[in-house]
């Protein structure tokens, strides 16, 4: 106890004129000690001491709290939006990041919900970028909140500390180890500042870039080719004629599929200026969204598209051989007659070989520096096909004594000849830096949890080469999570340095010293930095008089990267395992699809029953390796050829207990996430069909039927359409469109109230006074200013997808899992409806076209629904959209019934209750989490509407013309939809609402949809159609 | 009591057939009808009270399962969005639509066979129309919130939505309800006059003499009964036709093909005729025997009731095939495909089964022989019910899975909970009725002695009405 001395003791003896006693007259020393005390002895004294012991002891714990919570580092986050410095609750920010993806980096703006990532959109500002998102950018937000994610250090499989890990890497500097890396593709320029580093500072290393899904063909072809793998950017919107030769370049698995798909649209856009488009041969090997989009689609087996691209060539004259058939002969035909506004593309399916040839002909034809681009990325040469197996018996040698695998999973998809786990155990340290404890992290000794990349810091570089900083969202949800340049720069250097500092390192030298720090601020803020993109060559003559590998015949198999759950990292995720196959429409599953002569053939099925489909299970046998799949039939899907998915048949550890409740209560087997990890025990493992040099394609495919059957399940059934009858979807020719652009409009059924003398609006009502537009209620309001409507184009519609995960993603939309959508209980608020068409005449056919049509609540101005609640607990906007007010509604589900689009969705069971509290997370805290037992359904996206109209409201302004962007509309690669205020005459949506393409769904039922569809138009070849 | 028990005197008969057959007296009656519920009810009763109060339980879980976890543990899903519950509760409607038709509207018609069977059809009536009141109100997704279907003044002044044909459905099946328990109750009392009179322990005097309101059969009663008994059948029977005509605008209300059709009100009712004859047969076939009454419902009455049946099930098929051709008539594609589907889809077995048992079945009335052969009258009476149900399960559940946009079809299995559910109402449904048949007159005592002939002093001498008039 400190005691100082009093300040300013009163005199009591020289001051006192009165007194009160004879004590206090006195002046006795007690009397005197107790009279200084303002107040009663102890009662000035709160704590055991002082007043100034209680401020020193104050002021020691803040400075103790205070230096406590410094605990994050000092990182500058530069949010996108336009208020940088401070964060207000309830208001998301947005910054710009990146998503590495296939070995490059998708420009992002991701959407933070006080400080929770909730939505992830493309950068538009972005010069590799284009604002639009594809299905894997939309998802990853989900992999960030994976509640199995691993969540500690591994050590042999035992949880251990970073010391013990950084003593590992202080030890590896001692001593001559010799290193290989396995890495992901990536474009980073931090790793590849620190693989420089670490080849410094080790004798030996290996650097391995390892694609799961095999060998980049197309970059060792443009090699093959040119001599360097320059890489093409095809410009599609500049070409008259587009040959595919089995590429899905438009897919969701194309690694620049954003790009494609938007310069694609925009050669197949048709409005009253632009009155031409692009003509799109495909050959392909299995039905895929670039062939739906075709003019002309041919289905042969990978080898005979090969065949194809050989016969072209000589057709045009670059080589000699046996003289081409008729269909390569009217494409050299064709793409001579386009002067150069031509491309030709082979897919990833395709050997090296045949992409050297298509860069042989792109080059005869003039289309290089036209519609095709090529980037020198200055990367050095392509991956060698060989590589991986090389580590591996370098491995088995005990050549490599330690193996860091950043972000791969080998044991899981390299080729099972080479058997990776083997080689493996000889590793005496084995590093996996990864996502999951999966299979490679088993076997490995060290296993460190990645940190995803909306938890880090990183960069890397778009297809066009743009740098491109990746910077977090949030702090990693798991202290042990590393991203893997961190791990490698700890193995580097035998210290830890933080990501941050390790990109700013690499940022140093590109932005220079003098102003750095303002332009990190810019770039962070940015996205980009801009006019760091790749060069474009015009590379001399190609040379290239390859063999091009024929098949040795029998069954070919296809093995290709999934359109939901790429090659298996999308795998655990929710989100894709219930995305609907854009071809197949199947979830939470793989299968080996065929088509129906081939099924004959091998006397296989999937039989349909009481809506589900019961596949008979087969052995696949190639390489000399087997697996069972269940069968599935694609009409157009080439004969003689089985085609099958990677990603499926993973082994993903999780510490999650399983959710077991009594056997009175469902919520154990209604929630997706009760048992274990999602992705454990779905599908088989397709990997382990390849051979050693992970090539796509296996000849003399053995398929044995096992007498099992497997329940698969769809969301939409097969079925032909008759076009004729259901005018759904609607489609000509271009010579047809030319001639009536409203070719449309003939399809529509006479409806009443639309002729000219009947007008239904010409009806006196009985209710003229008190018509709802005429009410206080409404007309007091703003919003009836705009009438909000949307257009879909089905003419530039590829049905990959993005829209629907982008909806899922913005409006909470729950996942049912496999059982639940067998009964036809998904809860999409969008779906892509596919539709297989036949030519007329034909009942059933094995070579189909294929449509699709993304249908979303179609916000009928007289909706049926709305008049048939017992409860009106949906209702019309002033505004003009359906509304569904969650907590008025009972559940009666007269709505969904009475919906002739049938877009409502129902929660049949409480969806949300089970949800796991990571996930929760991702929830967008502006739209409500439906409860059991309430309908719901598209609301156009209603809170992206009332945000911009509040922003508009704060800055005193009216809503500019096209604001209001939906979630759908944003991800949208082909911009086919079009969203805004009918009541704006300029407005996009009225614009394309006023096209003579335009129709509306069911017209004739007078519910008058604010959703409008452009038909599709066909631009086939009148001298193919005549030749065929 | 006035009572006329000299059997030896064979009464002259007139162009009809007597209404009660075995020269019945009016204390026989009251003996025959009111015995059953003083004595100890016998061992079938027991039993066949076992297995339906067993199914009830079976209900009651079910239906506590199905609030603790939702809608889902049925088979709906999301283009059935009505499933079982739906078809149930329509089935239940149906049926509880003879009881009232045969108080009411056979009563205004002076169709005075009616006499014999209106006690138990009314009450089985009621019990219909609870085991249908279940099924709306527990199919609703959010069941703790149902009372919002009713208009309840509340300070968000927030009231129902008037357009929706289900909010008539919660008016149309109440109101029925109430009209249907108030008309069988006034007619119960002075039955249950003559049970307070004839009890033995002084609780069932009590209660009886509660329930029968001061009875005293003094003729002002009489005179006041009588008056009430006609305004109430004149209440009752608007709504015999009302009630099913709303629960078929659920449906025709709807732009659905298959639901969207205007033949639709005439074709329910008719239907639920049908179907309610069908039920009242098959349990008085049963009661009949077992409480040995079968003099005062005779095979005249079942015989009656087979006619009714035959005509009704003729015009539902009638409407069927109605169906059919107004949708080949209208050349509406969607139209044409529903009805196609019916018949050829993926339910064509349910399809057929309710044609061939509503249809077919009941042509077989037109042979005497037949409409009088017990056995035969209640196999029919069943397959009659089980069409009935199906012709339910067709309409709604056939027409939901395939509508206009063939991506959306999905195919409807019900689970094991639809149909135990179902299984379930049955037990609630004869659990009451039993409970009925052990503690009330199953016949209206009072209205059959009526129809005696000692209550005619003209000895049925026909033309003495016609005279006056």
């Amino acid at each position: 106890m400190i005691s100082l001395p009093i300040v300013d003791a009163p005199d009591v003896a020289q001051t006192s004129r009165l007194w009160r006693s004879l004590p206090h007259l006195r002046q006795d020393s007690e009397f005197v000690e107790s009279n200084q005390e303002e107040f009663l002895p102890g009662a000035s004294n709160p704590i055991s001491g002082s007043r100034r012991h209680f401020l020193q002891l104050l002021g020691a714990s803040m400075a103790l709290g205070g230096l406590a919570a410094c605990r994050r580092p000092v990182e500058h986050v530069m949010p996108f939006a336009d208020r940088p410095e401070e964060l207000i609750p309830g208001i998301p920010l947005q910054y710009a990041t990146a998503m590495p993806l296939r070995g490059i980096v998708k420009p992002l703006v991701v959407k933070s919900n006080d400080g929770r990532p909730t939505k992830i959109e493309g950068n538009a500002q972005h010069p590799g970028g284009h604002g639009s998102t594809g299905v894997f950018e939309q998802a990853s937000l989900l992999n960030l909140y994976d509640p199995d994610r691993s969540q500690v250090l591994l050590r042999n499989g035992t949880e251990t500390s970073w010391d013990d890990f950084l003593s590992l890497c202080q030890r590896l500097q001692l001593g001559s180890r010799r290193v290989a890396v396995m890495a992901a593709s990536s474009s980073s320029p931090t790793i590849a500042r620190l693989r420089a580093e670490l080849e410094a500072s080790f004798s030996m290393t290996t650097w391995l870039t390892y694609r799961a899904e095999g060998i980049d063909t197309e970059a060792l072809g443009i090699e093959l080719a040119f001599g360097s793998p320059y890489r093409p950017v095809y410009h599609f919107d500049q070409a008259d004629v587009i040959v595919s030769l089995d590429a899905d370049f438009l897919g969701p698995t194309a690694q620049n599929s954003g790009h494609n798909t938007r310069s694609f649209a925009a050669s197949r856009r048709l409005h009253a200026d632009q009155r031409t488009m692009s003509r799109l041969y495909v050959a392909e090997s299995s039905y895929s969204s670039t062939g739906l989009m075709a003019d002309h689609r041919r289905r042969m087996t990978s080898a005979s598209v090969s065949q194809l691209a050989v016969e072209l060539a000589v057709a045009l004259g670059l080589r000699e051989g046996d003289s081409p058939g008729e269909f390569a002969v009217h494409l050299a035909a064709e793409l001579q007659a386009a002067q150069g506004q031509c491309i030709v593309l082979a897919g990833e399916t395709q050997p090296a070989e045949v992409h050297a040839l298509c860069a042989v002909i792109n080059q005869s034809l003039g289309a290089i520096g036209q519609t095709l681009e090529l980037l020198d990325t200055g990367l050095g040469e392509a991956a060698r096909p060989d590589a991986l197996a090389s580590l591996v018996s370098d491995m088995r040698d005990g050549l490599v004594d330690v193996l860091i695998m950043l972000g791969v999973n080998p044991v899981y998809d390299a080729p099972p000849n080479l058997s990776f786990a083997s080689a493996l155990e000889r590793v005496s340290d084995s590093i996996h830096v990864g996502l999951h404890v999966d299979e490679t992290a088993r076997l490995s000794t060290w296993h460190v949890p990645a940190a995803h990349y909306l938890e880090t810091w990183g960069d890397g570089r778009t297809w066009n080469g743009t740098w491109t900083p990746i910077q977090p969202l949030i702090a990693p949800l798991y202290d042990d999570a590393r991203s893997g340049s961190e791990i490698l720069g700890a193995v580097a250097s035998g210290s830890f340095v933080r990501g941050y500092e390790q990109v700013r390192t690499t940022w140093m030298p590109v932005l220079g010293n003098e102003d750095f720090e303002s332009d990190w601020r810019r770039v962070l803020h940015d996205g980009f930095l801009a006019e760091t993109g790749f060069d474009a060559v015009l590379p001399a003559a190609a040379e290239f008089n390859g063999v091009i590998p024929t098949s040795p015949g029998g069954l070919e198999l296809v093995i290709r990267l999934d359109p939901t759950v790429l090659d298996g990292s999308f795998a655990n995720n929710a989100w894709c395992q219930e995305l609907p196959d854009p071809i197949t429409k199947i979830v939470w599953d793989n299968v080996a699809i065929m088509s129906p002569a081939t099924a004959r053939e091998l006397d296989v099925a999937a039989t349909y029953k009481r809506g589900r489909y019961y596949s008979d299970i087969v052995t696949l046998s190639a390489n000399g390796q087997s697996i069972e799949l269940p069968v599935w039939v694609v009409p157009g899907h080439p004969d003689n050829s089985v085609t099958v998915n990677l990603g499926y048949g993973r082994n993903i550890e999780t510490t999650r207990p399983e959710r077991d409740t009594p056997f009175w209560d469902t919520d154990d087997s209604t929630d997706v996430y009760a048992h274990g990890t999602l992705a454990t025990g779905i599908g088989a493992n397709t990997f382990l069909l390849r051979d050693a040099l992970a090539r796509p394609i296996a000849s003399g495919l053995q398929v044995t039927k096992t007498g099992r059957t497997y329940m698969v399940v769809t969301t939409q059934d097969h079925g032909v359409l008759d076009v004729a009858a259901r005018p759904l979807i609607r489609s000509a020719t271009l010579d047809e469109y030319l001639d009536n652009p409203a070719f449309a409009l003939e399809h529509e059924a006479p409806t009443p109230g639309k002729d000219e003398k009947t007008r239904f609006e010409d009806y006196p009502t009985l209710w003229e006074d008190q018509h709802p537009t005429g009410t206080a209620a409404f007309r007091d309001s703003d919003y009836w200013q705009n009438q909000w409507g949307m257009v879909i184009d089905l003419n530039t519609c590829t049905g990959c997808n993005a829209c629907v995960i982008a909806c899922q993603a913005e409006n909470n939309v729950q996942v049912v899992g496999k059982k639940e959508v067998g009964n036809g209980r998904e809860l999409h608020w969008l779906r892509i409806d596919r539709y297989f068409l036949s030519d007329d005449g034909v009942e059933v056919s094995d070579d189909p076209k294929m449509v699709v049509q993304p249908m979303p609540c179609q916000h009928c101005e007289n909706a049926p629904c709305e008049s048939v609640c017992p409860v009106a607990a949906t209702v019309h906007s002033p505004d003009g959209t359906n509304q569904m007010i969650y907590n008025r509604c009972i559940g009666t589900r007269y709505c969904a019934n009475n919906c002739p689009y049938k877009v409502r969705r129902f929660n049949y069971y409480n969806w949300s209750k089970t949800i796991p509290s990571t996930v929760q997370m991702a929830q967008n805290p502006d739209v409500s989490i439906r409860f059991r037992g309430v309908m719901e359904k598209c609301s156009f996206c209603i809170q992206r509407i009332r945000s911009a109209q509040k922003n508009a409201g704060l800055e005193k302004r009216p809503l500019h013309r096209d604001e209001v962007v939906t979630a759908c509309q944003q991800a949208c690669s082909a911009e086919a939809i079009t969203f805004g205020d009918l009541n704006d005459p300029g407005s996009q949506v009225s614009l394309a609402r006023s096209d003579p393409r335009s129709y509306t769904m069911l017209a004739e039922l007078n519910i008058r949809p604010r959703v409008s569809y452009l038909a599709r138009v066909n631009n086939p070849s009148s001298n193919l159609i005549e030749s065929t | 009591m006035a009572t006329v028990t000299d059997k030896s005197v064979t009464l002259p008969v007139g162009d009809d057939p007597p209404l009660v057959t075995g020269n019945l007296g009016f204390h026989d009656i009251t003996q025959l009808v009111s015995y059953h519920t003083e004595k100890r009810p016998p061992s079938t009763w027991y039993l066949a009270f076992a297995v339906s109060s067993t199914l009830l339980a079976v209900l009651l879980i079910l239906i506590a399962y199905l609030f603790w976890n939702g809608i889902g543990v049925w088979g709906n899903n999301n283009p059935v969005g009505w499933g079982w519950p739906i078809v149930n509760f329509v089935f239940w409607v149906g049926i509880g639509h003879a009881g009232t038709l045969i108080s009411a509207i056979l009563f205004l018609f002076r169709q005075r066979w009616r006499t014999a069977i209106n006690r138990s059809a009314e009450a089985m009536t009621l019990f219909a129309v609870i085991c249908a009141l279940l099924f709306p109100t527990i199919h609703v997704g959010r069941v703790w919130v149902i009372y919002w279907t009713l208009p309840i003044p509340n300070q968000m002044e927030m009231w129902p939505q008037f357009k929706s044909p289900l909010l008539w459905d919660v008016f149309a099946v109440s109101v029925y309800f109430t009209v249907s328990l108030i008309f069988w109750y006034v007619g119960l009392v002075p039955d249950v006059a003559t049970l307070r009179d004839r009890a033995r322990s002084i609780w069932r005097r009590r209660i009886m003499g509660f329930l029968s309101l001061g009875w005293t059969g003094a003729n002002r009663h009489w005179r006041n009964y009588e008056k009430t008994y006609l305004l109430l059948a004149a209440l009752a029977t608007p709504l015999v036709l009302s009630v099913h005509s709303v629960v078929s605008f659920d449906f025709a209300v709807s732009i659905i093909p298959g639901w969207h059709t205007t033949i639709f009100p005439p074709y329910f009712v008719a239907g639920a005729i049908f179907s309610g004859f069908a039920m009242v047969m098959t349990l008085l076939i049963i009661a009949r025997k077992v409480y040995s009454i079968k003099n005062i419902i005779t095979m005249d009455h079942l015989e009656k009731m087979a006619i009714i049946i035959l005509v009704t099930g003729t015009m539902v098929g009638f409407a069927y095939i109605t169906e059919f051709f107004i949708a080949w008539y209208s050349q509406v594609e969607y139209e044409q495909y529903a009805f196609l589907n019916r018949a050829t889809g993926p339910y064509a077995w349910a399809y057929w089964t309710m044609m061939s048992c509503n249809l077919l079945f009941p042509q077989f009335f037109w042979i005497k022989r037949l409409r009088r052969s017990i056995p035969f009258l209640f196999v029919t009476s069943i397959i009659v019910n089980i069409g009935m149900w199906f012709e339910r399960f067709v309409i709604t559940v056939i027409s939901l899975h395939r509508d206009f946009l063939p991506s959306s079809w999905d195919y409807f299995n019900p689970t094991i909970v639809d149909i135990l559910t179902l299984a379930g109402s049955f037990g609630l449904f004869l659990t009451l009725f039993l409970l009925f048949l052990r503690f009330l007159p199953m016949v209206a005592m009072a209205e059959v002695k009526v129809v005696l002939p000692e209550s005619d002093p003209h000895f049925y001498d026909s033309h003495d009405d016609e005279e006056e008039a």
